[in-house]
């Protein structure tokens, strides 16, 4: 459920926080990387490399991931999108990448958040 | 057919850089939906409501192509704000004037984009309990939805890219172009960067 106001999580990013009081506005309950998952394990079995998703919308089963690294740094972040689809197929995340994020923050008004992920590189296609 | 000569719309059409729907394939699909509707709702005196502004074009459009009695009425709501504390409370600025308990409702959208409007406005309409209530939709687009909601009437898929016209905004403008076209990239980045 939706965590109260007092007891906000310690966000890893400003852009986090501002995505979750959108949703708060709207009355959509998330949760925080509530899970991660296992992407790849090593011969004795431990985890090798995981992924926690930013959000989770627990009405609309959905996984939400936001990163506002510069396209040419976030193919770590793509490849790991991509395994969890193949290793999680029941699984749904979207993935905001730098530019859809900028376009959600101006879509939101938030000016401010939407200047400090700004670049060249923000409006290319990637 | 309506004729939009585009030397008429020169000041606009300089910020776009490509067409991507024409008036000609609006008007078309909007009759398409037109029919549809009349068809799914004889004898059901719906109501059709909008949210302001944006719907404007697309439900007086739909409204003149709708062959069975229909009553029309608009809401408007507050646009989020960073200083909102209260969860879950999208301010009306403006309400129905007309009550809708037991109306068959059409709910009408320009676009649908995240759906997080969209949906709250469905669960307040919903608490009213309408006969029926179902969502028209000009255009969808549909990559970062994040609220799921079932799309009755849908005219047109968007691709993810900032687009104008035919009721689309950037910044309050271009609402008024007759067709949709892809804003050119230095237009939303001056902006930005002043």
């Amino acid at each position: 459920m939706t965590e109260p106001v007092a007891s906000r999580p310690a966000f890893a990013h400003p852009t986090e926080e501002a995505f979750a009081r959108i949703l708060d506005y709207y009355g959509v309950d998330w949760v925080y990387e509530p899970r991660t998952f296992v992407l790849e394990r090593d011969e004795d079995g431990n985890i090798a490399a995981g992924f926690s998703p930013d959000f989770y919308l627990p009405d609309q089963d959905l996984y939400v991931e936001l990163t506002t690294v510069r396209p040419s740094l976030v193919t770590v972040k793509n490849r790991k999108v991509r395994q969890l689809r193949e290793r999680y197929p029941d699984v749904n995340i979207k993935l905001f990448k730098r530019r859809d994020v900028r376009k959600l923050m101006i879509k939101y008004g938030l000016d401010q958040h939407a200047e400090k992920i700004l670049g060249t590189e923000a409006q290319e296609d990637v | 057919m309506r004729w939009y000569p585009p030397e008429a719309y020169a000041a606009l059409t300089a910020d776009v850089s490509e067409i991507i729907i024409s008036a000609e394939e609006i008007d078309q699909r909007v009759e398409e939906m037109g029919r549809r509707i009349s068809e799914d709702y004889a004898g059901r005196n719906p109501i059709l409501i909008g949210v302001l502004k944006g719907v404007v074009p697309f439900i007086a459009d739909l409204l003149r192509v709708i062959t069975v009695p229909v009553e029309i009425d608009f809401m408007a709501v507050s646009s989020y704000s960073p200083e909102a504390r209260d969860r879950g409370v999208v301010r009306l600025v403006k309400d129905l004037e007309v009550p809708i308990t037991d109306r068959h409702v059409l709910f009408v959208e320009d676009v649908i984009d995240t759906g997080l409007t969209l949906s709250y406005l469905l669960r307040t309409l919903r608490a009213r309990q309408p006969a029926s209530l179902e969502v028209c939709v000009l255009f969808n687009k549909p990559k970062h939805r994040l609220v799921d909601v079932p799309l009755k009437y849908k005219g047109f898929d968007l691709p993810d890219r900032l687009v104008v016209g035919w009721g689309l905004d950037y910044r309050e403008q271009y609402r008024n172009l007759p067709y949709v076209g892809l804003l050119k990239p230095e237009v939303f980045q001056e902006d930005v960067q002043t």
